[in-house]
């Protein structure tokens, strides 16, 4: 049975909001969905920022697990057990394994005079198998010039676009880019003694640093040019099944010993610390952010709901007169409260998800270091939304508890 | 049976004492049409909040069938207000955002009545007022009279023991007014007490009892 006076409340509220002004009902609930979206969008786009660079790294370098070299060592040695183990786990939908060389790219030696500086950059050239990398990291989608590589391509490159001067969108100090290179360009690859003089074929763009600082060619042919005939990589990406976690493939891994020879981290472990720090910050910045539009929300709240019962004491010590109970009168007021936050909330909810969450996943927002989405976890939203709620009804109460507390004929009367 | 004692009400702003009501002592017996008169000023209204237990007295006692207000908090004040007073106010008093019918059914919802039975108690009184085909309208598109018989009709809904008035005819024109003190004598022909505050001698003499208030004291007693 609902308490008598929740059910005053809720007639008396329903009918305050039914008969209400149209604008100003719809002035609150704009307010409260602005306050919504202030609280869930702004830190999702904090978050999204370095959300959209993780997931960048994940999707285009490291996939869901990453096998690299141990910190003393050259390579992953016996790569081809290591390989065959992964490859016998059942978790293990797609792998790629990269050779990694330091290089120094040199473009425009043809018509170089003497006195000229040289045309030169730092690279780490990859070897791949091509068709390997593209099922495990989608590279090739990534060519915005040119093509990328297939098995059979001999002296061939594709380079990343942070070597290219007229692909890096800001000035780095040290990092020394060609110029003037561009699909058919002839580039000279100097791999410690060896030079060889090769095409390029592509050009990939991402904001990911392992992949735009880098220039990749088939295996087969690197292996030739650095003389590594052992079948010992560098890196080995894996990309985990639907059915599996990159946390349970890891765990395979190590339990079939490839740890021995290897570096086995899932793609959340592989981030740099530095990284997972900013990601905390970014999260403490967004936190800070919704408390103080939560404190605006619920001020704005309070506001309306004691301008409105200022406004109505007249009828409020009328209905006391008439014997209807303040606790009545307060809780047509929660309602009331509930009501606005409620709609904005579901308004705001409609907006997140209907429209914002995936016209950001459509048009990233442009960072030179990462393609921004909105981040707005459904838990931590609701969340979000029971607190809005809460404070709104708190800020709704307060006032009118003030109003209802003052002598009824005072209130009659409009005395002070 | 409604009785005051000694009652006394003073309003203090800053240093200044305002003696309004100055020891009145007062009876009213069950079914009395009682009107309270006086100039502007001498205190009529005050005695009416003193009465219904809108306002405490300074000193003095209200005692209502026996019961000595003065020892009731502002809860159980209120209860009673509901369980045995009505109330017409000289601004009508409507609630804008309630219809009449809802103005009507809202304090017998507060009583413990259902949805369904306010709203058929309450209908059933707007037709008995003439209002029949008003019940459906805000206050904001009823005339004044229209106004002040839902008031009434709010007033009488819940079956009250005593009916307060205070000044009910006054912002009405001369129709209107004849009508709602029609109304006024139907209800105590049925057996309902009111007290009602006026400043008008025609309506006054429709009471039974004319009590003369100036300066915060009963100065004249007349029966019609």
């Amino acid at each position: 049975m609902i308490p008598l006076n929740v059910r005053i409340g809720f007639f008396l509220a329903l009918r305050a909001i039914r008969r209400a002004s149209l604008w100003t009902t719809t002035l609150i609930i704009f307010v409260m969905i602005l306050t919504f979206l202030n609280l869930v969008v702004i830190s999702g786009i904090l978050v999204g920022l370095l959300q959209g660079a993780v997931d960048a790294v994940r999707t285009e370098y490291t996939s869901d697990v990453i096998i690299s070299t141990l910190s003393d060592k050259s390579y992953i040695e016996n790569s081809p057990s290591v390989i065959a183990i992964a490859r016998s786990i059942p978790g293990v939908e797609a792998l790629t394994a990269r050779y990694l060389e330091s290089s120094r790219i040199e473009a425009g030696y043809q018509t170089r005079k003497e006195s000229d500086k040289p045309n030169l950059a730092n690279a780490l050239i990859v070897g791949i198998d091509p068709e390997e990398e593209d099922v495990v990291t989608g590279i090739a989608d990534k060519i915005i010039e040119g093509e990328f590589l297939v098995p059979g391509d001999y002296d061939m490159i594709v380079i990343g676009n942070y070597l290219l001067k007229q692909y890096l969108p800001f000035d780095t100090p040290g990092l020394a880019t060609l110029e003037g290179v561009g699909i058919g360009s002839k580039v000279r690859i100097h791999v410690g003694d060896v030079t060889r003089e090769v095409t390029v074929k592509g050009i990939l763009k991402s904001k990911v640093d392992e992949i735009a600082l880098r220039a990749f060619m088939v295996d087969t042919q690197f292996r030739s040019i650095v003389g590594r005939n052992d079948g010992n990589v560098d890196e080995v990406s894996i990309k985990v099944a639907g059915n599996s976690t990159p946390e349970e493939v890891r765990d395979a891994l190590i339990l079939r010993g490839a740890d021995l020879d290897a570096k086995v981290q899932t793609f959340e472990e592989a981030q740099p610390q530095a990284f997972k720090d900013i990601i905390n910050t970014f999260n403490m910045l967004g936190t800070m952010f919704s408390s103080i539009g939560l404190v605006v929300a619920s001020v704005t709240i309070f506001i309306v709901i004691f301008v409105n019962a200022l406004t109505r004491r007249k009828f409020i010590g009328i209905m006391k007169g008439i014997g209807i109970s303040g606790r009545a009168i307060e809780v047509s007021y929660v309602f009331q409260s509930i009501f606005y936050a409620a709609i904005g909330s579901a308004v705001g909810l409609a907006l997140v998800y209907g429209f914002l969450v995936p016209y950001f996943l459509a048009n990233p927002i442009d960072f030179p270091f990462s393609d921004g989405i909105l981040v707005a976890p459904v838990e931590q939203t609701l969340f979000r939304v029971g607190l809005l709620v809460v404070s709104t009804v708190v800020a709704g109460y307060i006032p009118a508890w003030m109003i209802i507390r003052r002598n009824t004929l005072d209130s009659i009367l409009g005395r002070n | 049976m409604i009785e005051t004692k000694g009652l006394t009400r003073t309003f203090t702003t800053g240093s200044v004492v305002t003696p309004v009501l100055k020891g009145i002592d007062f009876k009213a017996g069950d079914h009395e049409f009682i009107a309270i008169m006086g100039r502007s000023g001498a205190g009529k209204s005050t005695f009416l909040y003193q009465l219904s237990l809108l306002d405490d007295p300074t000193l003095g006692e209200v005692i209502i069938d026996g019961e000595n207000t003065h020892e009731m908090s502002s809860l159980e004040k209120m209860d009673f207000r509901l369980a045995k007073f009505g109330f017409v106010f000289q601004d009508y008093a409507l609630l804008p955002e309630l219809t009449a019918l809802e103005n009507v059914a809202l304090p017998l919802l507060m009583a413990g009545y259902s949805k369904a039975e306010s709203y058929k108690k309450g209908a059933a009184a707007l037709e008995r007022a003439g209002l029949g085909t008003r019940i459906n309208n805000l206050p904001s598109q009823l005339s004044g009279g229209e106004q002040q018989r839902v008031s009434i009709v709010r007033a009488v809904a819940h079956d009250p023991e005593i009916l307060f008035a205070d000044e009910p005819t006054a912002n009405l024109d001369n129709d209107s007014a004849k009508l709602i003190m029609e109304i006024f004598a139907e209800l105590h022909k049925g057996g309902q007490t009111i007290i009602m505050v006026t400043h008008e001698e025609q309506y006054a003499k429709r009471a039974e009892r004319i009590i003369r208030i100036d300066d915060g004291k009963i100065v004249s007693e007349e029966k019609n």
